[in-house]
């Protein structure tokens, strides 16, 4: 085997390892366990910029590798990994995030009881998530899928003594399992048609046109509920604002980094499936804008720190689908790649805030810029990158998802994304200055946080500065020349596009400093002048209520219906059955006498009866030197 | 003229005789001594067949040494199973042994 | 000639004292018959050159089995026949089960060809090919018989014996 394969290998097998040391020995050593995972994720973060390297000498190649696993009629199923840019990408996003989130993780769950527990399960977090990454085909995809849908559901409901966070892992859970049930539908329909599950196998199969356009839309959409439930599409985003009820570090890797990017992935690394279909990429373009769009609108009006960064999480999801959805497969993972690090950075951010004040309330924060410096620059830093303000990275990226959607020629996605940025910026200065700046409240002993934690968050403002620049054209280091379909792409850029953007990110935040920062727009009249949509806004459009209802009034009288039948009639079925096995059992039981000549008896009847039949239907047996036939 | 269809006949009797005796004795002595006529019907088969068929080995003969020595360790056993039953229950009749019914 | 004359002095004693011997209401006869059965079995391995047979058919049957069994009905007390029953209630489907075997196993024979099977017949010193054979090729089954043997006379002694709290 090649070394590159060992080391595709070894990354994903790290963690697991750490997770099964863990699990197994040091479960009562928490330093150990936390030392462990770390010195895991360190190692597969090494190998995985040993890949980036080993793929930027040949950008347009692939290594593929497969050990054959089930071989069922026609369908071949492999376990393998592909390694390709997509995936070198990838894998330095998700060791890296993962590293600085462990290191930090070990100041905020300091004295936690499940200090080693979790380590385990963020361990057992990583091990899934590069599963996913390095998978070549889409059953062992969906198996790492399911697998990060379980850590997810530890993870949020790792408080579980909180019933909030009980209830949030149990509808995370069930949420996401919506969109999973679409996904493995999409995955054996286009298995079964394909005779494989290799991703590369099925690309071809579907170049070659042996599938019908309804089918193939048929496919594409059910692969894509897959990436509604897991990225938190509308409309089966409502599991992501109650997923912040997990530690924070939680959700800054899982919830905003890496899983819910992983709908993104999983589209971008299908992507030549769903370019096949023109009416599935459109499909995925309107609801990318209109959850971008939609979810933005809620953030303008929580209180919760965290909820606000989940709804904002949704919004650039939503945005990097509406790039894939453009054609736009640069963009969206080039989005994909700066928003892990600003966004795990605001999370780790906010976590240091809920650190020190032990609230997630924004209204009980404030002037918290003289106590916490590095994280309010930090998060200041973070807050410029996600508005796209120039130079920093989400500037790049989102220009980029900006131009694609031009190019595409939609100008309604256009306009739509324009405003969501004007949002974006908006909710997260608000956040910012009522968080940050202003009048400290009462708060006798906060401090900033410890140096296991400002030192992560250093790191990624640092990649949220710069990891932009490799959108620049036409340079050596261009992501176009990296990450490409066919052939390299120049690359592109708009300074139209690049002022707009940026001027509508600088009104927006012009705008939070006005009403928030200043306070010469008084923001209580504002909400009474938006009237009805403020309260719509504020509860989140009513979706969980609507929700709610559809499941007390319509489901559960429904469910009432089955229960019936299922009663009487199924359950009837089985206890008529076990009855006459009974009544059978109470008449033959008298055959059983006790006595030995009884049996003797049967015996010997049972005899006569074979010799009986032997000489009826075979008379050549009874000859005992007939030639065997 | 003595033929081998005399001898197989004649075991098939005795061992015809032997069921009858096994099915429909009561006392489990008598089982036993029936069991003992169906053992020398098969030996008588046996003997007979080895002289027939094959008369340069006498395979059938060694194997008739065995069955004598497995039946005579079997009604050992059984008739020391029988005095110990009688022992414990003044009877020995098979028909009333019949604790391990429904 | 003799030996078919011979043949069916035998064979009659055989089915007779056999059907004596199950038929019998008393258990004690029942031995008696049983004793005579296998003499004329005996018999039947003269005719058949089986000497060596013939004469372990003798001692160990008659002289082991029988006397054994004899005791053993002494030892029960139960030899007196007159007030119980000594069949049970499956006589006739015994009975109707022994014809039929009999029928069909004896036309299943018929219809053999033995004819083309069957060598000529010789006469040798089958006493000393015996016991060749039992200390060469069948040593090992030999020696397991023995021990089979061992197990059975323990076996019976454990059975046998008192209990502690019956002595």
């Amino acid at each position: 085997m090649d070394k590159i394969f060992l080391i595709g290998f070894l990354i994903p097998s790290l963690p697991f390892l750490a997770f099964f040391i863990i699990v197994a020995f040091t479960k009562r050593f928490k330093m150990i366990s936390a030392l462990i995972s770390i010195t895991a994720i360190f190692i597969s973060f090494i190998l995985s910029i040993m890949i980036v390297l080993f793929q930027i000498k040949n950008p347009a190649g692939y290594l593929k590798y497969d050990i054959p696993w089930l071989y069922i009629g026609n369908l071949k199923m492999n376990i393998g990994i592909i390694i390709n840019s997509l995936t070198a990408i990838m894998l330095l996003v998700v060791t890296t995030v993962s590293l600085l989130v462990q290191i930090y993780s070990i100041g905020y769950m300091k004295g936690d009881e499940g200090f080693s527990k979790f380590f385990a399960f963020i361990s057992l977090f990583s091990f899934s998530m590069l599963g996913i990454v390095i998978a070549d085909n889409l059953m062992q995809l969906y198996i790492f899928w399911e697998l990060v849908g379980l850590c997810s559901y530890l993870l949020i409901g790792f408080w579980y003594h909180k019933p909030e966070a009980a209830d949030a892992a149990k509808k995370a859970f069930v949420v996401t399992r919506f969109g999973d049930f679409g996904f493995l539908i999409g995955i054996l329909i286009i298995s079964y048609l394909a005779g494989t599950f290799d991703i590369l196998d099925i690309e071809n199969f579907i170049k070659s046109g042996n599938i019908s356009e309804k089918m193939l839309l048929l496919v594409v959409i059910l692969l894509f509920c897959g990436a509604i439930g897991k990225s938190g599409q509308f409309p089966l985003h409502v599991w992501l604002p109650d997923a912040m009820e997990g530690p924070t570090p939680v959700s800054a890797l899982i919830h905003a980094a890496t899983m819910v990017a992983a709908g993104v992935f999983m589209v971008a690394r299908l992507f030549p499936i769903f370019l096949s279909s023109p009416d599935a990429m459109l499909f995925v373009a309107y609801l990318g804008a209109f959850t971008a769009l939609f979810s933005a609108t809620i953030a303008l009006t929580q209180d919760d720190i965290k909820r606000v960064l989940a709804y904002s999480t949704l919004s650039q999801l939503g945005y990097m689908m509406l790039a894939l959805g453009s054609g736009g497969y640069v963009a969206g993972m080039f989005h994909l790649y700066t928003h892990a690090f600003f966004k795990a950075l605001l999370f780790l951010c906010a976590g240091s805030v809920i650190h020190a004040i032990h609230s997630n309330n924004i209204w009980q924060m404030g002037g918290l810029h003289k106590k916490m410096p590095i994280t309010s620059i930090t998060f200041f830093i973070a807050a410029l990158a996600i508005s796209g303000i120039y130079p920093l990275s989400g500037f790049f990226s989102k220009d980029e998802i900006l131009l694609s959607v031009l190019h595409s020629g939609n100008k309604l996605l256009y306009y739509s994304a324009l405003f969501t940025a004007f949002l974006t910026a908006f909710y997260m200065f608000r956040l910012y200055f009522v968080t940050f700046s202003g009048q400290g409240k009462e708060h006798a002993h906060i401090h900033e946080s410890p140096a296991v934690m400002t030192v992560p968050l250093i790191i990624l403002s640092v990649f949220s500065i710069f990891s932009g620049f490799i959108g620049l054209p036409d340079k050596e280091f261009s992501i176009h020349k990296f990450l490409f379909l066919d052939h390299p792409e120049k690359g592109h850029f708009d300074f139209k596009v690049a002022m707009t953007s940026n001027i509508i990110a600088g009104l927006g935040i012009l705008f939070a400093y006005l009403v928030y920062g200043l306070k010469v727009v008084n923001a209580d009249m504002l909400r009474k002048k938006a009237g009805i949509i403020y309260t719509i806004l504020k509860n989140k459009y009513y979706i969980d209520e609507i929700y709610l209802f559809f499941i007390r009034k319509i489901y559960y009288t429904l469910t009432e219906a089955i229960k019936w039948f299922d009663r009487h009639i199924v359950d009837g079925a089985v206890n008529l059955v076990a009855f006459l096995c009974r009544w059978a059992g109470g008449k033959l039981k008298l055959t059983i006498t006790g006595k030995v000549q009884n049996y003797a008896m049967y015996i010997v009847i049972g005899v006569i009866i074979v010799i009986l039949v032997l000489y009826v239907y075979q008379p050549d047996v009874m000859n005992i030197f007939a030639e065997v036939k | 003229m003595l033929t081998l269809l005399h001898f197989i006949i004649l075991s098939i009797v005795l061992f015809f005789i032997g069921i009858f005796g096994v099915l429909t004795r009561r006392n489990a002595i008598g089982i036993l001594m029936s069991l003992e006529l169906i053992f020398n019907a098969v030996n008588i088969n046996m003997v007979a067949f080895s002289k027939f068929l094959t008369p340069q080995e006498i395979y059938g003969e060694i194997f008739t040494i065995f069955i004598i020595t497995v039946a005579a360790a079997e009604s050992v056993l059984g008739l020391a199973i029988i005095l110990a039953i009688y022992r414990s229950r003044q009877k020995i009749y098979a028909d009333e042994m019949n604790i391990m019914k429904w | 000639m003799t030996s078919l004359v011979f043949f069916y002095i035998f064979a009659v004693l055989i089915v007779i004292s056999a059907i004596f011997m199950v038929t019998s209401r008393n258990i004690y006869y029942s031995a008696l018959w049983l004793a005579l059965t296998l003499f004329a079995v005996a018999g039947i391995f003269v005719l058949l050159n089986a000497y060596f047979l013939a004469g372990i058919q003798v001692l160990i049957y008659i002289g082991a089995v029988v006397v054994l069994t004899i005791f053993v009905i002494n030892l029960t007390k139960e030899i007196e026949g007159k007030t119980e029953k000594q069949f049970n209630k499956q006589t006739i489907p015994a009975l109707l089960a022994l014809l039929t075997g009999i029928v069909l196993v004896v036309l299943a024979v018929l219809k053999t060809d033995w004819a083309s099977r069957i060598a000529g017949w010789t006469n040798y010193d089958e006493t000393a090919k015996i016991g060749n054979l039992l200390l060469n090729d069948f040593v090992i089954p030999f020696e397991a018989a023995s021990v089979l043997l061992l197990i059975a006379l323990i076996g019976a002694i454990a059975i046998v014996s008192l209990d502690k709290e019956n002595k």
